[in-house]
């Protein structure tokens, strides 16, 4: 499989995701159930070692581009990481220009306090993970 | 802001790659280390937030991009995303090809709990950073109506974009009363690494 074709795929699934996992269905679909570029067992173990890897969550298409392609894979797999990332900067440019605007300022203001709401639960889930695998360790 | 690429540089790359628990604790670790250099105050930083939101893949990633473009332009942005994800992915990359699954591995395991338990407080802390100036100042029930939106949603199980987006929406539709303390910065705080 072309290391190209490896980017694009991986790039589909950051692109259409806005989270760090939120890329997991589309990297499932594309690289176990329709490429069979890994098989199940390899993405589990990206996930795996993406998670217990300081840095963003989303870091295990990296792994997913080593199994899939080698180092160049894993090259690929950064790139898709950190593509997406760019399309903030005309975002950012925009928002800043209008934000004098009163709807404006009051929609950042709603994204801003949507965003930390969901924090909390994210926040729950994570502490509950963490307690899980401690007391686990611990029996 | 012309913040010296180099110190931006080691910052985001510290604050990113050392932290255990995904971007949202980054970008609290990140807040804690620009506002305490002075390079950005409590309102950028909630920009910062809502942009890298609303922007496609890694959420962190998107921070990084636009907080080094208003610190120094296109070099801080290449700067901040190159500091925020090569070092974590040349340990991901380091993992895949020698370490095979990690799980056996009671140590490591022990290390990611306690890591999950730091990086879960340091969501709450930014979380009530994010919220707090809107809670103490003018137009709380408005305020309040959008937390209960956004909460109800991504309680039954909405993607966290619908969240904002319909939040963004009500937010514009809202009434507003008169602008309060959101846009005064919060008070310094003091820097904790996990």
């Amino acid at each position: 499989m072309s290391v190209v074709v490896v980017y694009l795929l991986l790039l589909k699934a950051t692109v259409t995701s806005f989270a760090g996992m939120g890329s997991l269905p589309q990297v499932r679909q594309d690289f176990v159930d329709t490429h069979h570029l890994v098989t199940a067992d390899e993405l589990s173990e990206a996930v795996l070692i993406g998670r217990a890897t300081p840095g963003p969550m989303g870091a295990y298409v990296v792994a997913v581009g080593y199994q899939a392609a080698g180092v160049r894979g894993a090259i690929a797999g950064w790139l898709a990481l950190i593509t997406p990332a760019f399309l903030a900067l005309p975002l950012l440019v925009t928002v800043q220009r209008w934000l004098h605007l009163p709807r404006v300022r009051s929609l950042v203001d709603a994204v801003v306090i949507a965003g930390a709401t969901m924090l909390v639960p994210a926040a729950a889930l994570l502490a509950f993970d963490g307690a899980t695998q401690l007391l686990r360790l611990l029996r | 802001m012309n913040a010296p690429l180099r110190q931006l540089t080691w910052v985001f790359t510290r604050d990113v790659t050392f932290t255990f628990g995904g971007g949202n604790a980054s970008m609290e670790l990140l807040r804690r280390s620009l506002q305490a250099r002075g390079w950005i105050d409590a309102p950028t930083h909630a920009l910062l937030m809502a942009v890298s939101r609303l922007t496609p893949g890694t959420s962190i990633l998107a921070f990084c991009a636009s907080g080094g473009w208003l610190l120094n332009g296109w070099r801080g942005t290449l700067a901040a995303v190159a500091g925020g994800s090569l070092p974590g992915s040349l340990i991901i990359f380091g993992l895949a090809a020698t370490l095979g699954t990690l799980d056996r591995y009671t140590v490591v395991r022990g290390l990611l709990s306690f890591g999950m338990l730091a990086a879960a407080w340091l969501v709450l802390v930014s979380a009530w950073a994010l919220l707090k100036p809107y809670l103490t100042g003018a137009g709380r029930r408005r305020v309040l109506i959008i937390i209960a939106i956004a909460a109800s949603l991504y309680l039954i199980g909405w993607t966290p974009v619908r969240v904002l987006v319909v939040s963004a929406i009500a937010g514009v539709l809202l009434p507003t009363a008169k602008r309060g303390r959101v846009d005064q910065p919060t008070a310094p705080t003091a820097t904790m690494s996990v």
